[in-house]
């Protein structure tokens, strides 16, 4: 039984790590500057 | 006047017919498929100058025929180009796999031999991108590192080709050689153009031998796929647009005078629709029905050894096909 309660602490230690690192991370904004032009027909001659 | 002979009415079979009977050179298209009804249907959607014709792969190419055009699921277009070269006919097929790649890289001799030029690796990636890096490699005084990266399938027959492709542990360019890599893995996130943007790519051995030969000697190069599968169970808003539009990335480092720089072209496209058009305009340069475009040099080779770039970018461009270049500072 005590093993199982330890276990119980465990997963929700982890499970609550999880979502505060998750919640906190930092994510959406490409590593790069600058961005994409399309290439026209002079590009080409 | 071209006649030309379309195997494979699936996905990318169907988009190259549409831009095939497009194109003027092209007097007929006959339609070839495993599934004749397929076959017949896209035959009947493209007009009088479609039609289907009773041919199995191992025997003798139909008479009249000035190209064959491969869209079939990977291994199949061997004993087609076999056929087509025993008819001194030239072929382009749009195979992605690495072990058709090789087995119709090993026909180069008979190729050559028979004087009929054979473009293996016209759809996406390989295919435009390696017509991506020879166009910038032109524009650099050295090319030491290439990086090709590729998001999407086209139809299931490419879909499972890029799960074998992943499945397998992958390889790179060394020093010229195709080098096999220690393990599986080595995931990078690649930027796309919208609206893909970042996926995460696995490196692969798929088209690093035609790489090789759009830039020989190359000291180092690798080309990485994303798995294009859908996932089991996702949030509505938030599924992946798979099979449907596909994305290649070409980062090109070299060097122009003293300074050495990267040159990064994107292109985005629905995946069948970019595969069937880059194999289309092959065909059809290859029969002379488009000249320019590509050199119809005897051989097996792949398509950015033979093609002249800007001005089968600007054809491309022509049909709906933009390529884009990256301005700024690229990361990954």
């Amino acid at each position: 039984m005590r093993a199982f309660r330890r276990g119980l602490i465990v997963v929700f230690v982890a499970a609550v790590a999880g979502a505060v690192v998750r919640l906190r991370g930092k994510g959406g904004v490409p590593p790069t500057s600058g961005g994409w032009r399309e290439l026209e027909a002079p590009d080409f001659r | 006047m071209s006649r030309v002979l379309l195997v494979g009415a699936g996905a990318v079979g169907g988009r190259a017919a549409r831009q095939l009977v497009e194109t003027p050179g092209v007097e007929e298209l006959l339609v070839v498929d495993a599934r004749p009804k397929r076959a017949g249907d896209v035959a009947a959607l493209m007009g009088d100058r479609a039609t289907t014709v009773d041919w199995q792969p191992g025997t003798p190419i139909p008479e009249g025929v000035d190209v064959v055009a491969c869209a079939v699921p990977a291994g199949d277009d061997v004993t087609i180009v076999r056929d087509a070269l025993e008819a001194g006919v030239p072929c382009a097929s749009a195979t992605d796999d690495t072990t058709a790649i090789q087995s119709l890289l090993e026909l180069d001799a008979v190729a050559a031999e028979r004087g009929v030029p054979v473009v293996v690796g016209a759809g996406l990636a390989p295919g435009l991108s390696d017509v991506l890096v020879r166009h910038a490699a032109d524009g650099l005084d050295t090319v030491d590192d290439v990086n090709v990266a590729r998001w999407g399938a086209a139809g299931e027959a490419s879909a499972s080709t890029v799960r074998v492709a992943l499945a397998d542990r992958g390889a790179e360019l060394r020093d010229g050689r195709v080098v096999a890599l220690v393990r599986r893995g080595g995931e990078e996130l690649i930027w796309f153009p919208n609206p893909v943007d970042a996926r995460g790519c696995e490196p692969v051995s798929n088209g690093l031998e035609l790489l090789l030969q759009t830039v020989p000697e190359l000291a180092r190069g690798t080309i990485r796929f994303a798995r294009a599968e859908k996932p089991g169970w996702t949030f509505p808003r938030r599924a992946d647009p798979v099979n449907e539009w596909g994305a290649i990335r070409v980062e090109v480092w070299g060097t122009r005078g003293p300074v050495r720089e990267p040159v990064v072209y994107g292109a985005i496209e629905r995946t069948e629709i970019a595969t069937g058009t880059v194999l289309a305009l092959t065909a059809v340069a290859l029969a002379g029905a488009l000249p320019g475009l590509v050199e119809r040099r005897p051989g097996v080779h792949g398509l950015g050894r033979v093609v002249v770039p800007r001005a089968f970018l600007a054809e491309l461009a022509r049909r709906g096909v933009k390529v884009a270049v990256f301005e700024g500072v690229p990361v990954a």
